[in-house]
């Protein structure tokens, strides 16, 4: 499937990815919260069902691994991108109180993460497992016969994981897909949930290189607790008494920017492109720049990327880029059948430069 | 940095800093309004507001910057971060 197809798919029906690149582990035992917890960025204050956004960070404060931790009866369901289960148990192993009664199951290969992303994707879900899914809060999860259901996704759109059984998984897989191709979608990429995360401002640990930075350069410091120790805090700490100096913003172009150029002035340098993706939704490229921070806004047109022949002219924005669909589709009200986007806003409000 | 540029940054660094105040005084939140990221999302993760939040915060915006969002079809658009507020504020700003 072209890219194109598999964006449209997914900003506009319903769209089904693997996902392989996601680890899947489960923490038990007694202390399995408080040992979780030593090693996430974010205060572990979530219900049992709900999940948690979090992060891990290296000592030099920048993020290693993109985490939702789940709380499960006496254990925690990690869900995680960025590190192997080898390099988090490391971590447990490192950061962890050792007396901490804890077991670490990697739930690979016995369950495989599948995920529904989409304006409609509620629609699949609710077909496939039970009507009940539609009223899935955000961010929470619930267990099923053959798997887990977790509320989630990095789209902007309605968004789904599911650990199902391996078993159980191809047929899943196929069901899932004759759901969704009745949604006017079929399968997603890895490069598309990408480039889908990039238009909404979604951290991602694929998306560039974060070298160097830290939660408060990458505009995540929700992610970071003021009131506990991790890994890494004594760098943000550092950094927040010397002062930030840089900050990701997004930006638009026409065409010819790529992740690692130099963004100028007038007057000279002002950043670097961290990532940079063609966007059938836009018409032009979507980015991110590490901008300094006295000009790190949006609503800028001073800049542009230097080349032999050209300069590209770059437009900073606010993210997320895009209007969703999913923001217009109310479950209760319009289905995929029903929907009638002729008088739905244009997904891109902006303009380029 | 052009004087027009130098002009906009400062403008929009006002409106930043009184949005994040009001956030902050809003949620509640105890914490320093330069820890509020200008693209951190305001409902669901993020700032984690939930809809009684969102109600609060459309009349504080009608009050304290006089932005009229109650009952605009644009409301969720505006209302998704720290930035998108700014945008509108501005935009207002502009309009008037």
């Amino acid at each position: 499937m072209r890219l194109e197809d598999e964006y449209r798919s997914l900003r506009h029906g319903a769209a089904l990815s693997r996902m392989d690149h996601v680890g899947l582990v489960r923490v038990s035992g007694d202390d399995a919260t408080e040992a979780v917890d030593a090693i996430c960025s974010g205060d572990l204050w979530v219900r049992d069902g709900r999940m948690l956004q979090t992060l891990i960070l290296g000592e030099p404060g920048q993020p290693v691994a993109d985490v939702y931790v789940c709380p499960d009866d006496d254990a925690c369901v990690l869900m995680f991108e960025g590190i192997t289960t080898e390099e988090l148990s490391a971590c447990l192993a490192e950061y962890a109180q050792p007396e901490l009664a804890i077991e670490l199951e990697d739930l690979r290969p016995a369950y495989e993460l599948i995920s529904v992303n989409g304006p409609y994707a509620w629609e699949a879900l609710s077909k496939w497992l039970t009507p009940d899914v539609i009223g899935l809060p955000y961010l929470s999860f619930y267990h099923f016969d053959r798997g887990t259901c977790f509320r989630a996704g990095k789209t902007g759109e309605y968004g789904y994981d599911l650990a199902v059984r391996s078993g159980y998984v191809e047929r899943a897989w196929e069901e899932l897909l004759a759901l969704v191709g009745a949604l006017g979608g079929g399968e997603a990429s890895l490069e598309t949930l990408d480039l889908c995360a990039l238009e909404n401002g979604f951290f991602s640990v694929r998306h560039a290189s974060v070298e160097g930075l830290t939660p408060l350069e990458l505009q995540l410091q929700w992610r970071v607790s003021a009131r506990k120790r991790f890994p890494g805090a004594a760098a943000i700490e550092e950094r927040r008494a010397k002062g930030m100096e840089r900050r990701l913003t997004h930006f638009v172009a026409r065409e010819g920017v790529e992740s690692g150029d130099p963004i100028r002035d007038a007057d000279g340098p002002v950043g670097q492109v961290t990532a940079a993706a063609f966007s059938p939704g836009i018409g032009g490229v979507a980015g991110m720049a590490l901008l300094d921070l006295s000009v790190a806004h949006p609503g800028i047109d001073a800049f542009f990327v230097p080349g032999p022949n050209v300069e590209r002219p770059i437009r900073t924005v606010s993210s997320p880029l895009l209007f969703n669909r999913s923001l217009l589709v109310d479950p209760h009200r319009r289905t995929y059948a029903t929907r009638d986007e002729t008088s739905d806003p244009p997904l891109w409000l902006g303009s380029l430069p | 940095m052009t004087t027009n540029l130098s002009d906009y940054v400062s403008s929009r660094e006002a409106v930043l800093d009184r949005v994040r105040r009001m956030l902050r005084d809003t949620m509640k939140l105890r914490i320093e309004p330069e820890a509020i990221d200008p693209d951190v999302p305001l409902f669901g993760t993020g700032l984690g507001m939930d809809s009684v939040d969102a109600v609060e915060l459309v009349v504080q915006l009608d009050a304290v910057f006089g932005l009229t969002l109650a009952g605009s079809p644009w409301v969720s658009a505006k209302l998704r971060t720290v930035n998108t507020i700014v945008d509108a504020i501005l935009e207002l700003g502009n309009e008037t």
